[in-house]
């Protein structure tokens, strides 16, 4: 039986064990909000003080520091250009990253669903896409970086949705793969009777029935290209910037300026959280890349 | 499995012979073959490089073959041993601690106590923050003077910790930061796979006995063996590729107590320019991953016939 | 009706943020600021721009600090004037500190090269040069439709700086060196001499004139409750943290151990074994682990327990705010300490703010002899610690004409002068025209008027003052290929140091080796001639 928070629960009256245990599991729950939502709060009233406030200890506005909105003006107004260039910056690279993933993709995750391989197994061929999330990034960031530098690409777009659509492109693949198992057979084989090819089998019916799912990969795939620093970090460095560099920037030669990195974490935040609230039912299959049902 | 288009396989039902059996194999491959071609591009190709690299020293002029001179320097340098060192013992610890503390509030909020959807939702949150934010504001949460942790502890009467200055509790600081922004995704994995054990099966337990701990470790944690480990498994390869926070809260240091190896291939390659030796390091952190990976596939390869 | 605008003004912030005062007494700071650089702008020379300039842009990389932080500021300041003067304009781009050298090497070496000049880090220069990535200057120097800078009035340290071998390549901007600073009010107090003389068996010395003199006082001020009962009391702030720039204190305290003055007529001349620090000038051996490096780095161990445990974890802010915040006792750091120490906003010490040049040493290191010498007097040895962050043109550039003029125009006295007396520029004095007369042509009245006390003010100046001009030794500056490289080296091996992981001498082993292998690897001989040519060793 489920309650209305939709989880279930054991059926019958509590006993006073379990009143019990229910208070310390509300004590631990209030304890873990406390501790996710920290960081939060302090990221926002660091970006609301003075520099030499930063130094000094205060957690409550007006009752211990004098709040000033000069952080934000500065990063809004003086620095605006910088700050929506590495927004948008960003959300292109997302974006691109996005669609080259779900593209080749939920292509090929139709054919390791629809299909039995020969020579190359089905779960050869899965475990070629899944090993990518092993791969660490130092041992690509090297040629990649003198790659770049050969064609002319570093500082571009182009370089950073390449790479970033490599690094998404498991879950591309693996939620995809999923979703298509989930559709029945018979459904296809109407169109195929009526001679459609694969392709278009794929495009006018599977891919339809597996709308929440690719919203969620492509959800996935965007937020971890939103964060990721170590590429964007080393192959760009003025047009290309995206916003996860641009909190690096804020290390200067005199150390890092906190209230800008506030201003910037709660800006740089503000549309994986939106976005990921939206597809939270999907998270759970999304991150283990399908292994386990959320 | 019935959801195979060609349910039969390539046989096919015998009457289209081979002609039939290559453009089945060649329309499945039309499909696999765009990803397969990109990641081969994108993926080994730069690998072959690195290792490529690997066997160069990078001197003014440009590169120079030297063989496994770089392999050989690795094994007496006792930075790149300090370094393999951390990130090992940073894995252990964050994989331990996310999966005990995600287990057990993923227990606590099973219960169904009032707040739950709030509380899962908020917990999105941690893994979507950017980490070199988090690591830049962690300075000022564990300012040694001034900090508010340190603060806290002052106030119950406890010596302020040196989070930053002292070798061995600036690795507890980044583990922190780690653990702070991992420990949702083991919370939510468990969390799922709890709600996934039947109800029924769980009443049926209770009735045998009214302590709840053989009921956790004889039923429950069996029936959630297999998302407990991918979670394991998927943990323990992103906390290797720690380097965004000790780049921003620790700089590596103090010393080279925090240096994780993917910050000691981006500082000798991108910062020294020492790019051969660098590529060396890149090398083994490969080779350890592929062992990582071996036992995936072996383990739980079947999940992906 | 200034007033009344003013008033509004505050009234204002008062209903905004409730930082009514900071609000007022910015916004009449603005309008000095204005006007002096109005006048600056009228006085410097302008040479004679070229009118075909009306329109173009280059592009400039430097430090990302925006638009009033330190270096990029100045940059972002002068651009509408700049317009004024030429009608072309330029874009500024802002590179993460860290990752300076990585990604102008990047742009330099590739084909699509962005920059057209770099205000960056004389660090650079050896790769710069060696890599033939930049132009000289030279025939810009004296080219009539150039603005002109005073070249003979740039302290000779910093000269040798903007030159490599026979050329110049950088322009005159920013000066960076280390010195000490201290609190005024604690060192003139009766109370803590007769405690220090009663300990120490000598007079509170009103400034430490050797480093020795100064680890007793910071002993001293870290032992004893200057700043009230149950209140954090330092004896000195020093930013040790690892990968921000900590070795600089390591090196000005072991260069009056190492650098000797050569014998016979000319003390400054670079012999092997005078005048000489990181390397054997025959042979490229380093030098690092030597006796006066071991006791050097003895020392700043022992200062580091003077001050501090979180100093290992203190970046230059969290060092300087020790110091500001009125916690330590003494500060050894850049010249941003006294302009940060003016403004209310950051510190509480403004008007105790003393200052004095590096200290030396009463012995100093015979490398011939491989044994310690008595120094006559004390061994003064001034540096220039630092990025001293200059601007150079790239060989891409498409107009270095131009760029070189811009160069050229924030180099000039008036312009440059004003960047040293306003804080947020970061830019340091090391000219004449920054120092006092009879020396120099500044007033203290130039800084006064931007909000700084008096003495304070004095003291800072003339601190730098003697040190760039009248200290008769420097210690030399590395800048040849593959600098980060051995500086990363020296900065990582010097934490283990001070955080007790290894012995002095086994860090500075460690460094040694680390050098070597960075040497062969860049080529031995290579590395010789250019380690030569920057330090200006012609044999002997």
């Amino acid at each position: 039986m489920t309650d209305r928070d939709g989880i279930r629960r054991l059926g019958g009256v509590p006993a006073r064990s379990d009143r019990l245990k229910d208070v310390v599991a509300s004590a631990i729950l209030v304890l873990a909000a406390v501790w996710v939502l920290f960081p939060f709060y302090w990221a926002a009233i660091t970006s609301l003080k003075q520099p030499v406030d930063v130094f000094r200890l205060s957690f409550v506005p007006w009752v211990q520091f004098s709040p000033t909105l000069s952080n934000w003006r500065s990063e809004l107004f003086y620095r605006g250009s910088a700050i929506f260039g590495g927004l948008g910056n960003s959300f292109l690279i997302g974006l691109g990253a996005c669609l080259v993933a779900m593209a080749l993709g939920t292509l090929a995750g139709y054919g390791l669903a629809r299909f039995r391989y020969r020579g190359w197994r089905n779960r050869d061929i899965s475990l070629y896409f899944l090993s990518q999330r092993f791969l660490p990034p130092a041992a690509t960031i090297l040629p990649f970086f003198y790659f770049a530098q050969r064609l002319d690409l570093l500082d571009t777009r182009i370089i950073l949705i390449a790479a970033n659509a490599t690094f998404t492109m498991p879950f591309a693949v693996l939620l995809m793969r999923d979703a298509f198992h989930g559709i029945p057979i018979e459904m296809e084989e109407a169109a195929r009777v009526d001679g459609a090819s694969s392709l278009q089998i794929l495009l006018r019916i599977s891919l339809p029935l597996t709308a929440p799912t690719l919203v969620a990969a492509g959800i996935i795939s965007f937020a971890f290209t939103w964060n990721e620093f170590l590429f964007a970090f080393v192959l760009s460095y003025s047009r290309a910037v995206p916003m996860s560099v641009l909190i690096a920037g804020t290390q200067d030669v005199m150390g890092v300026q906190f209230w800008y990195v506030s201003t910037r974490l709660l800006l740089a935040i503000l549309p994986p959280a939106i976005v990921v609230l939206i597809v939270q039912r999907y998270i759970v299959t999304g991150l283990t890349l399908g292994a386990v049902k959320g | 499995m019935s959801t195979t288009l060609e349910a039969r396989g390539p046989e096919g039902d015998g009457a289209g012979g081979t002609s039939w059996r290559r453009s089945y194999h060649l329309r499945a491959w039309s499909f696999t073959a765009p990803g397969v071609v990109w990641v081969f591009a994108f993926t080994i190709f730069p690998l072959a490089h690195t290792l490529y690299l690997s066997l160069q020293s990078t001197g003014l002029g440009g590169n120079r073959f030297v063989g496994l001179r770089n392999f050989v320097r690795l094994w007496s340098d006792y930075r790149f041993w300090s370094a393999l060192r951390l990130t090992l013992t940073f894995v252990a610890v964050s994989v331990v601690v996310t999966l005990v503390v995600g287990t057990v509030l993923a227990l606590a909020v099973n219960r169904g106590v009032r707040g739950t959807r709030v509380f899962r939702t908020l917990s999105i949150l941690p893994m979507f923050a950017a980490p070199i934010a988090l690591g830049y504001l962690g300075l000022t949460i564990f300012y040694q003077q001034g900090g508010p942790i340190n603060n806290v502890l002052a106030a119950v009467g406890l010596r302020p910790v040196p989070w930053l200055s002292d070798g061995r509790w600036a690795l507890v600081s980044i583990l922190a930061v780690d653990v702070w922004q991992w420990t949702p995704f083991v919370f939510l994995v468990v969390l799922a796979a709890l709600q996934n054990v039947p109800a029924e099966l769980l009443e049926a337990a209770r009735i045998e006995t009214s302590s709840s701990w053989p009921v956790l470790t004889r039923i429950t944690f069996p029936l959630i063996r297999g998302p407990l480990g991918t979670v394991i498994i998927l943990r323990i390869v992103e906390a290797f590729k720690v380097f965004d926070i000790p780049f921003t809260l620790t700089n590596g240091g103090p010393g080279v107590a925090t240096r994780s190896l993917t910050y000691d291939v981006y500082t000798t390659g991108l910062r020294n320019q020492n790019f051969g030796y660098a590529a060396s390091i890149a090398v083994v952190m490969l080779v350890l991953v592929m062992v990582v990976a071996i036992v995936f596939y072996r383990s739980y390869g079947s999940t992906y016939e | 009706m200034a007033k009344r605008c003013s008033t509004y003004a505050v009234l204002a912030g008062f209903l905004l943020v409730g930082t009514a005062g900071v609000s007022q007494a910015a916004a009449s700071m603005d309008e000095l600021e204005k006007s002096t650089a109005e006048k600056a702008f009228a006085a410097a020379p302008k040479g004679k721009p070229n009118p075909a300039w009306k329109g173009q842009t280059f592009t400039i990389a430097t430090l990302a600090a925006g638009p009033r932080g330190a270096i990029s500021g100045p940059l972002y300041f002068w651009k509408p004037y700049f317009e004024k003067l030429t009608g072309a304009t330029y874009r500024v781009v802002e590179i993460a500190f860290g990752d300076m050298q990585a990604k102008i090497e990047t742009d330099f070496a590739s084909g699509a090269s962005q920059y057209d000049a770099v205000v960056g880090g004389q660090f650079m220069m050896g790769d710069y040069v060696a890599n033939d990535w930049i132009i000289p200057v030279d025939k810009y120097l004296n080219d009539p439709s150039y603005p002109k800078m005073d070249l003979d009035s740039i302290a000779p340290a910093y000269k040798a700086l903007d030159r490599w071998g026979d050329h110049w390549y950088a322009f005159n901007n920013d000066h960076d060196g280390m010195i000490l600073y201290y609190r005024r009010d604690l060192f003139s107090d009766k109370k803590w001499q007769d405690q220090f003389q009663v300990k120490y068996k000598y007079a509170l010395p009103n400034p430490p004139k050797t480093w020795q003199q100064l680890l007793d006082v910071a002993s001293f001020f870290n032992s004893v409750e200057w700043n009230g009962p149950g209140k954090e009391h330092q004896g000195v702030s020093l930013h040790l943290k690892v990968g921000e720039q900590g070795f600089f204190d390591f090196l000005s305290i072991a260069a009056p151990y190492v650098v000797s003055a050569a014998p016979g007529g000319n003390p400054k001349k670079v012999t092997r074994y005078n005048n000489v620090f990181w390397f054997d000038p025959t042979d490229m051996k380093p030098l690092v682990n030597t006796a006066p490096f071991v006791k050097a780095l003895e020392t700043e161990i022992a200062l580091y327990k003077a001050g501090s445990s979180a100093q290992l974890s203190w970046a230059l802010g969290e060092a300087w705010n020790a110091f500001l915040g009125g916690q330590a006792a003494m500060c050894y750091s850049f010249g941003d300490v006294t302009p940060l120490a003016e403004s209310a906003a950051n510190s509480v010490i403004k008007g105790k703010v003393a200052a004095s040049p590096t200290p030396g040493s009463t012995e100093v290191w015979d490398f011939q002899g491989k044994k310690w010498v008595k120094a006559s007097g004390v061994n003064l040895v001034g540096n220039v610690d630092g990025a001293s962050w200059s601007g150079v043109i790239s060989r891409k550039a498409k107009n270095p004409d131009l760029v070189a003029y811009f160069l050229a125009w924030q180099g000039t006295p008036e312009i440059n002068h004003w960047n040293t007396t306003w804080g947020f520029t970061g830019i340091n004095p090391g000219t004449k025209y920054d120092f006092f007369a009879p020396f120099g042509t500044a007033k203290v009245e130039d800084y006064v008027n931007a909000g700084y006390d008096r003495q304070d003010a004095i003291d800072y100046v003339n601190a730098y003052q003697k040190q760039d001009f009248e200290y008769p030794l420097q210690l030399p500056y590395l800048r040849i290929p593959g600098t980060p490289a051995y500086l990363e080296s020296l900065d990582v091996h010097l934490s283990e140091a001070l955080s007790g992981h290894v012995s002095a001498q086994e860090a500075l082993n460690r460094i040694a080796s680390d050098w070597d292998e960075i040497t062969d690897r860049l080529e031995r001989d290579k590395q010789v001639k250019f380690y030569r040519e920057a330090i200006g060793y012609t044999g002997g």
